[in-house]
């Protein structure tokens, strides 16, 4: 009597074995692919271990202000002398923790708004839905313009919640409409058929379907974020700290003057270049992840 | 927007002193025949021109450009220690009663408005009428305030004269006059009721009728400021022609008085909405003078390597001050402001911060090191200079019971210490300063950090709301030494003049954000600095120098502000099209290049 149990747990290992093969097999195929896992896994490393590598805080050298780049300073020094690519580095863990967290609160919230009016529809879908019409009204930069009036955002995981909670209407909208073509098929039907309860329909049927969308939408959130937050705080209205990467391009540019003599112009390119790579990445990798989840682009 | 800005602003509001009788410059004579050509500059109080403003001087959005279409009636020199030097504005000449109660104008004789109707001295009158409907330091209709004019009396079509309420006199009162706009009456005689001096004669009174002409006079400020004329009548040397968002256009008036002098036939004012525009304009060459700007070094290079690019320096009453909120601990302790002082390499900071802008202050004294050196003469030399001093900074800190625990300095209970400075997001250079100095703090074992805040608006209201423990904060706003010393013991430590007595509000209250005591112990004896202050109102000649002496020693052992670095006047000017700039240390340069132009100075290139 326990054979068919361990059979179906064997299975269940083997699905996921296959899985991360199929996922091997897929970066494989266009180093491209490679190279975005790379840039991703990169990025994800110096977030989290970067900042052990510099000693806290950072050295200056005041003698040589705006220096250029050599192999000591490989992007040159800031306005107080200190490395451009030690500001990168430890600045880094601010960025993308807040863009992961908001990645995540988007993609969780939107998707389980969506799926959820979009399965149960009538009164829960009409509520859901204008709900979210009511948040994709409100203009998102201006809001965040007047909440950093009253809100410093110190911590990266205040700046992800107010921006993921600000994010997650395209999504839920998205999702909904998914969801809504979907729960018209026959292996949905048959679910309900068998009076299974709306969790398990939800989270088990429909949810893997979503999937793909669901996790480019969230890789896709993650430069949405980078963007946003180093944007506030290129306009300087988030507080200030020497290494976040806005706070490099706001001083750059209005302080250094890298938009009118090359001495700031590394200091100005570090930033730039990071957010470059990442997104340059994140593109790449969703380009496999495309093909992961979509058994119609599966070239076997 | 930007620092510039903040600082010409502060300068105008800056009002001024003495006592001496005075008559003005004769303009300078220049050869005729060297007209014409376009001038291009910028206007350092206007950021971002509005096609629809007014052609309005009190609206600051409006079209009106100090020097060039809008007038005062003349321009300060604000010279280093005499605040009572003017150049020659609507008035050619003026007397000014030996005591201060009175100042009498003589107008341009023929002089005309740009639309041929003369300049007169109801003109003058008139907008003195509309100067107090905003209020300022001469003309103000609260009953009591120090320095207002008590009557305006026309003496004859070109002569004026202003007489102070000798109940409670200023020396700031001259200066409060000279600098009002005068704009002609019949282009905006509708903005004023007729009985408009009743109802200021009537406001000077007490009671319930007083209060309610006061209210009608002050209801009159939006109208003022609303005020939209159909077309510019200036008697300026330029007026108004036309404007897009890119540039405003301004032509000769030919009916101004010394337009046989005017160099330029027509002057373009460009946009602006940032410094790195104005950096961009001058690597053009495009202008032919920029006002103080604050550059980094290296654009700075670029800027002069532009042919006909030229640097011109002079001395500029303003200094910038790291100020404390005493009401907040640690900083109720001089010692651990004393300490901070010690730890602080001011020449470092200018170094990172303002290198073309500034230089590092001698001390800290609340004055501009230029003048201090005028006013303190050797007495400058022996205040404490609070150079680099680890040691004595240790010292300091040990005295007010601090603690060092694990190389961090902690507070008296234990408790960490963040030191946190506050600074205006859009001011780069103090945004620089305040991270040089929270880097050197940090060295030393203080965890300190910069906070910003979105604009500077915002900063002056939170800071007044005394939100901040430590803020950025201009200071030696000369050359009245009332007005230097109110930045340290006025307003914003408590001590307000009201009614002509002195008052000190406790901290938190009335705009005390300093948080200062009533009274501080100086070369150990006790000193009540914001009634000294408070005399420089009145006092002049040895009295004023001694008051001086004395509180700017209370300013460096008491140190409500730790002094960083005195501003340099850096102008650019371009000499490929235009000749006459002033010369450094010109006094000039503390005025719109429009007052060079239209005292005959600049000159097209032949």
């Amino acid at each position: 009597m326990t054979a068919p149990v361990i059979a179906a747990g064997g299975g269940r290992a083997a699905l996921r074995r296959n899985f991360w093969r199929g996922v091997w097999r897929v970066l494989k195929r266009k180093p491209s692919r490679m190279v975005g896992m790379v840039i991703v896994l990169g990025f994800a490393f110096m977030g989290v271990f970067g900042p052990m590598f510099y000693p806290d805080p950072l050295p200056r050298d005041t003698a040589a202000l705006y220096a250029p780049p050599s192999w000591e300073h490989p992007f040159g020094t800031d306005f107080e002398g200190t490395d451009v690519l030690a500001l990168l580095v430890t600045g880094s863990r601010y960025v993308l923790l807040t863009a992961l967290v908001t990645a995540v609160i988007t993609v969780v919230v939107g998707a389980a708004i969506g799926l959820f009016a979009g399965f149960r529809r009538g009164r829960w879908d009409t509520v859901l839905m204008r709900i979210t019409d009511m948040k994709l009204t409100i203009p998102g930069l201006p809001l965040l313009l007047v909440l950093s009036t009253i809100w410093k955002f110190t911590s990266a995981l205040e700046m992800g919640l107010v921006l993921g909670l600000l994010g997650w209407g395209g999504v839920a909208r998205a999702v909904r409409s998914q969801t809504l073509s979907l729960r018209e098929r026959g292996f949905i039907e048959a679910a309900r058929g068998l009076g299974l309860s709306t969790t398990h329909i939800i989270g088990r049927e429909l949810l893997p379907s979503m999937a793909p969308f669901v996790a480019m939408n969230m890789l896709i959130a993650v430069t949405g974020a980078v963007y946003a937050q180093v944007g506030l705080f290129f306009l300087g209205v988030l507080p200030f700290e020497a290494n976040n990467w806005g706070v490099m391009l706001n001083l750059a540019v209005f302080g250094g003057g890298a938009m009118s003599s090359p001495a700031a112009l590394p200091y100005l390119m570090a930033p730039l270049l990071a957010i470059l790579l990442l997104t340059l990445g994140i593109v790449l990798v969703v380009d496999a992840m495309d093909e992961i989840f979509n058994p119609r682009l599966r070239e076997e | 927007m930007k620092r510039l800005a903040a600082v010409a602003a502060l300068l105008g509001l800056a009002a001024v002193t003495a006592c001496s009788g005075s008559t003005g410059d004769k303009p300078a004579a220049g050869g005729s025949g060297s007209g014409g050509g376009l001038y291009t500059t910028i206007d350092g109080l206007k950021p971002g021109l509005d096609v629809n403003g007014p052609i309005n001087p009190w609206n600051p959005k409006g079209n009106a450009f100090l020097g060039f279409n809008a007038m005062r009636i003349a321009w300060s020199k604000n010279h280093l220690t005499d605040p009572n030097q003017f150049y020659p504005g609507i008035a050619a000449s003026w007397e000014i009663a030996p005591d201060n109660s009175s100042i009498t104008l003589h107008l341009h004789p023929g002089n005309k408005w740009s639309d041929g109707k003369p300049v007169t001295a109801e003109d003058v009158k008139f907008s003195i009428a509309l100067a107090y409907t905003q209020g300022s330091t001469a003309f103000a209709i609260d009953p009591g305030a120090a320095g207002a004019a008590s009557e305006v009396e026309v003496v004859d079509e070109k002569t004026v004269k202003i007489t102070q309420d000798m109940d409670n006199p200023s020396v700031t009162f001259v200066r409060g006059v000279m600098d009002s706009y005068i704009v002609p009456q019949h282009v905006w005689g509708s903005v004023l009721p007729a009985d408009f001096w009743d109802k200021l004669k009537a406001a000077r009174g007490e009671g319930a009728e007083a209060e309610k002409a006061r209210e009608e006079i002050t209801a009159l400020s939006e109208k003022v400021l609303a005020f939209a004329p159909p077309k510019d009548v200036s008697a300026g040397p330029f007026t108004l022609e036309r404007m897009n968002p890119s540039e405003a256009l301004l032509v000769k008036n030919k009916n101004f008085y010394n337009a046989a002098n005017v160099g330029p036939d027509q002057v373009k004012m460009l946009n602006y909405t940032g410094n790195e525009q104005i950096w961009n304009y001058l690597i053009a060459g495009k202008l032919d003078n920029a006002p103080f700007t604050a550059v980094p070094a290296d654009v700075m290079k670029r800027i002069t390597t532009t042919q006909g690019n030229g640097v011109v320096k002079g001395y500029s009453p303003v200094s910038l001050g790291m100020a404390f909120n005493q009401s907040k601990k640690p900083y109720d302790n001089v010692h651990v402001r004393r300490g901070l002082a010690y730890l602080i390499n001011r020449d470092e900071v200018t170094k990172i911060a303002s290198p073309e802008g500034g230089t590092p202050a001698v001390t800290t004294t609340g004055i501009h090191q230029k003048p201090a050196a005028e006013w303190l003469g050797a007495d400058l030399a022996a205040l404490e200079p609070y150079k680099l001093d680890v040691a004595k900074a240790e010292e300091e800190f040990k005295e007010a019971g601090l603690k060092k625990e694990g190389g961090k300095w902690t507070l008296p209970d234990g408790t960490p210490w963040k030191f946190t400075v506050n600074v205006p997001a859009p001011f780069s250079d103090w945004i620089s300063g305040a991270k040089a100095v929270t880097s050197q703090l940090t060295a030393a074992g203080i965890d300190a950090e910069v906070v910003t805040t979105a604009d500077y608006p915002l900063y002056l209201k939170e800071l007044a709301e005394g939100k901040y423990d430590v803020g950025f904060w201009l200071i030696a706003l000369g050359p009245a030494p009332y007005n230097i010393y109110q930045r340290l013991y006025g307003v914003s430590n408590g001590w307000s003049i009201l009614g002509g007595k002195l008052k000190h509000a406790e901290p938190g209250k009335n705009g005390n954000w300093m948080g200062g005591p009533e009274t501080i112990e100086v070369d150990g004896a006790k000193v009540n600095p914001g009634e000294l202050t408070a005399k420089l109102n009145s006092a002049s000649g040895d009295e004023q120098k001694k008051i001086i002496g004395q509180l700017a020693k209370a300013a460096n052992q008491d140190l409500p502000v730790v002094q960083l670095w005195d501003y340099v006047n850096t102008q650019f000017v371009n000499t490929n099209r235009f000749t006459g700039f002033p010369e450094n240390d010109s006094d000039l340069l503390r005025q719109p290049s429009g007052v060079w132009i239209q005292l005959g100075m600049v000159k097209k290139k032949q």
